[in-house]
């Protein structure tokens, strides 16, 4: 593993969380074309999306929006003014904290309702 | 009574003992590259460069590495020294290993390795290349020099710093992926031509650095940044090739 500092992770995060997005989009995609074949088989994919892996998963979905749109930011900061590449590693602790913000609320809102199944 | 001071152990720091983990291959007998350790004892001050003539020396006169200058100027020994890239003769052993421990030593990433940690360079040079290093100005020279204000020198002032060792273009994560990205080595060479107020090819140059190989591929990791052994500002120079690129399109 090449020992390169925060601009390499938040690089591999930024293309990671791209990648995740554009998987969830696709599906989402599917999912809601599916409507096409008549209700029954649009609602009995939909139901399995209840299921809590999924659940889960779109805890981890709404952290990798998060991440990459405040990321985003960053890097357009950096492309366009000087100061952003000066202060690109504090700019990536503050996305950082902002992801971790956002993924607990999202995590302390919908855990408990996982679990009491509705 | 006044005290004498006589310092101790001015010229014997007490030496390291570190394990030498280098990341070998010799094309004629291996498949592929593998781990070999050899124990040293060494100077804290002494540079990983000394450590690894020692090496070839004294213990393994196979060892395959370039090194030319020592002095951080020709540009010959980058690699992949404690995980990150740096000139073998720029790095001292106290900054990259602790006393016991062990240092790895690895090929710069992205080149095909001939040998052990040397590797060949030719697509790094095919690249260099590409941007036309050379000044370009048709119009008749002036009776003495063609001058720059200091100002105008500064814009060029840290490019033309760049002794081409890939230390950067082989820390980037995108150039390992893709090989045909020219990649941080030859922007920053373009750069230097680019911003210097003197050349004339400056369009022509842009145009290049537009390229789907060009400056695009370059997702600010900032390896290249901080690999950089001449302190090169190379992701600062980067974006404002994009910048540059930018106006010039628009
Ligand atoms: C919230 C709105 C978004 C913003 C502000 C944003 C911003 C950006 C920026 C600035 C880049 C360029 C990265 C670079 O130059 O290094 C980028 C790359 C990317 N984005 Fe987004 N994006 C957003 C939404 C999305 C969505 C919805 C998807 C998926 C469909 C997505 C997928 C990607 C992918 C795959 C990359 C390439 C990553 C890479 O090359 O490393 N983005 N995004
Ligand atoms: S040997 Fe010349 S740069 Fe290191």
């Amino acid at each position: 593993m090449y020992r390169g500092r925060e601009g390499q992770w938040a690089w591999l995060l930024h293309r990671l969380s791209g990648l995740a997005i554009l998987a969830y989009f696709l599906l989402h995609v599917v999912s809601i074309s599916l409507i096409m074949f008549g209700e029954d088989v649009y609602m009995a994919v939909h139901h399995t999306y209840d299921l809590w892996p999924f659940r889960v998963g779109l805890i981890f979905v709404t952290a990798g929006v998060v991440y990459h749109a405040l990321n985003g930011l960053r890097i357009m900061v950096m492309d366009f003014t000087g100061r952003g590449v000066a202060y690109q590693r504090q700019m990536w602790y503050g996305v950082l904290g902002l992801t971790l913000l956002a993924t607990a609320y999202t995590a302390w809102v919908n855990i408990p309702r996982i679990l009491g199944g509705y | 009574m006044a005290e004498q001071h006589i310092p101790k152990n001015t010229h014997t720091t007490p030496p390291m003992r570190v394990k030498v983990k280098i990341l070998r291959y010799n094309p004629e007998t291996d498949k592929k590259p593998h781990w070999e350790t050899y124990p040293v004892e060494a100077q804290p001050s002494d540079r990983v460069l000394d450590v690894l003539n020692y090496i070839k020396w004294y213990v393994e006169p196979s060892l395959t590495f370039r090194r030319s200058c020592g002095h951080g100027i020709c540009g010959s020994d980058a690699m992949m020294i404690a995980g990150r890239n740096r000139l073998a003769c720029k790095a001292l052993l106290r900054d990259v290993v602790k006393d016991g421990g062990t240092l790895t030593i690895e090929p710069i990433r992205g080149l095909k390795v001939e040998k052990d940690l040397l590797t060949d360079m030719e697509p790094f040079f095919d690249a260099y290349k590409a941007i036309m290093p050379y000044f370009i100005n048709e119009s008749p020279p002036p009776a003495g020099e063609r001058l720059q204000s200091p100002e105008q020198a500064e814009r060029m002032a840290h490019s033309s710093n760049c002794i081409l060792c890939a230390c950067c273009t082989t820390s980037c994560p995108i150039f390992w992926v893709n090989g045909s990205y020219l990649g941080p080595a030859a922007i920053v060479q373009a750069h230097r031509f680019i911003f210097d107020s003197r050349d004339e090819a400056t369009n022509q140059r842009l145009n290049i650095m537009n390229q789907n190989t060009g400056v695009w591929r370059c997702r600010t990791a900032y390896n290249c940044t901080e690999a950089c052994p001449r302190d090169i500002p190379i992701t600062t120079i980067i974006e404002e090739v994009k910048r540059a690129v930018m106006y010039q399109q628009s």
